[in-house]
């Protein structure tokens, strides 16, 4: 086993990382904007007693949780323009369709979240003569969102990762810059390890805030 | 003659195919304090949470302040279920106390008090916190006020979801079985709290097991068995001459537990 690592030659490249790194953090910001967006309506409607609502947001959320993220960013890609006419660039369409596979499972985070809350809660709210949208804004969510967080920001995590499935459609993220890298300089080895510790480096951080939070919330309450 | 603030008639419940209120009629005069005693799931605290429609009765009617509850006749005169806000509207003139406090564990005792005259009633903060401090106060917790909840014991807690429920100017109260989460030397810092209510003139119905509470400071005991009324009437007709075989097993049975036969052995020499 005698290869030669060659850092240097990654260190040369290195803007192409920081381009990379910046289109990463690009589609993981609007797809968890959109997760958000969509992920707590769809949560709460999950958890409702109407079925007109209950119905749809299952449907929606069962079936981004069943099939592979690869195929619903190519189906938005590829078979939506062909179905409504509609043609999003690669970027939008890896930002859209991260973001409802986001929404799928913040949506399940928030309905466990806010059924973890206990019966008395809302009784004490209800009775103190709160809507169910005050004692859900001023008391259940506020203390569901505590619960929360940890499983939001595994969700978060992977949602990083995924979004190396741009590659596929040509989207300039993290992975498909290293491959172009790969394709000229010959140094998979090198440039497959810069780009693990350029994901570690954009995620470790987020776990580490979100434990620092976990502990302060421990100790206040 | 003094207004009628909860009336209730011919009031029905059921959790799918068991019936759990059976047609219950009572009426609670305003400064009344009337304590319901029963077995439990004799249907006490579901006839209790229907007063305040957290629990939804299905057949009779209950009226608070002249107000039917929970419902409404629509055009037609036909029975429609009550808009939320409406409901809500009537919650916010009764105050609760749960058996297990349900105080709300993300924020202090002083703005577990103040959420709901802020947030239902739209009053300013300071008039909020005044009044907030004044209630704490008397329940004895002007220590407390920045306090959260996990760190008070029970009868602490109790006290401050006394006050919390205080702080909306309810016209009446009530209390579902406030003191059996209790350890029991806490019970009477709780009971304390309530008697003073009470000899304020405060409209109280309290579901409770403490039989020494419901003799000394209700006006009316209320026996419930298998969902209906068995017996109401003062205290001491209920206590000590019981017209139901029913209500005499249960007394017999919750007194012995309260005052058990002395030791044989009072030394208690092992």
């Amino acid at each position: 086993m005698d290869y030669t690592w060659h850092f240097q030659i990654v260190w040369d490249y290195r803007m192409v990382f920081v381009r990379g790194a910046i289109m990463t953090a690009q589609i993981t910001f609007w797809a968890t904007l959109i997760g958000l967006v969509f992920g707590l309506p769809l949560g709460l409607m999950r958890r409702s007693r109407i079925l007109l609502l209950r119905a749809p947001a299952a449907t929606i959320i069962e079936l981004f949780r069943s099939t592979p993220a690869l195929v619903q960013l190519v189906w938005i890609y590829y078979a939506l323009p062909i179905l409504t006419g509609l043609q999003m660039s690669n970027t939008v369409s890896v930002s859209i369709g991260l973001g409802l596979h986001a929404a799928a499972y913040f949506a399940e985070i928030f309905r466990a979240g806010i059924n973890s809350i206990s019966r008395g809660q809302w009784d004490a709210a209800l009775a103190t003569g709160m809507t169910y949208t005050q004692a859900m804004r001023r008391i259940i969510l506020p203390q569901a969102v505590r619960r929360m967080v940890p499983p939001f920001i595994n969700e978060f995590a992977s949602l990083i990762k995924l979004t190396t499935l741009g590659s596929a459609l040509a989207v300039y993220e993290l992975l498909h810059e290293a491959n172009n890298l790969i394709n000229n300089t010959y140094r998979p080895l090198e440039i497959y390890t810069v780009l693990a510790l350029a994901f570690a480096a954009l995620i470790f951080p987020i776990i580490y805030a979100s434990q620092l939070l976990e502990q302060r919330w421990r100790v206040r309450q | 003659m003094k207004p009628v603030m909860i009336s209730a008639r011919n009031v029905q419940k059921s959790f799918g195919a068991t019936q759990v209120l059976k047609g219950i009629d009572l009426d609670v005069v305003k400064g009344e304090v009337l304590a319901i005693i029963g077995p439990s799931g004799s249907g006490k605290s579901t006839f209790l949470r229907c007063m305040n429609f957290l629990e939804e009765y299905d057949g009779g009617e209950i009226r608070f302040d002249d107000r039917l509850v929970g419902y409404r006749k629509n055009t037609n005169g036909k029975l429609v279920k009550d808009s939320a806000v409406h409901v809500a509207a009537i919650r916010a003139r009764m105050g609760m106390v749960f058996q297990s406090f349900n105080l709300f564990p993300h924020m202090s005792v002083l703005d577990n008090v103040i959420e709901g005259p802020m947030i239902v009633q739209r009053r300013k903060r300071e008039d909020a916190v005044r009044q907030a401090k004044g209630l704490l106060d008397r329940v004895g917790l002007s220590t407390k006020i920045d306090a959260f909840p996990e760190t008070l014991s029970g009868g602490q807690q109790q006290r401050a979801a006394i006050a919390r429920a205080l702080a909306m100017n309810p016209e009446v109260m009530l209390f579902d079985e406030p003191t059996s989460a209790l350890d029991p030397e806490l019970v009477g810092e709780v009971l304390d709290v309530m008697r003073s209510l009470a000899s304020d003139g405060m409209t109280m119905i309290v579901v409770t097991h403490e039989m020494a509470f419901a003799r000394d400071v209700a006006d009316r005991v209320m026996m419930m068995d298998h969902g209906k009324s068995v017996e109401i009437g003062p205290p001491r007709d209920i206590f000590t001459n019981p017209s139901h075989a029913r209500t005499e097993e249960f007394l017999q049975r919750v007194l012995q537990r309260a005052a058990p036969a002395p030791l044989k052995n009072p030394e208690g020499v092992l």
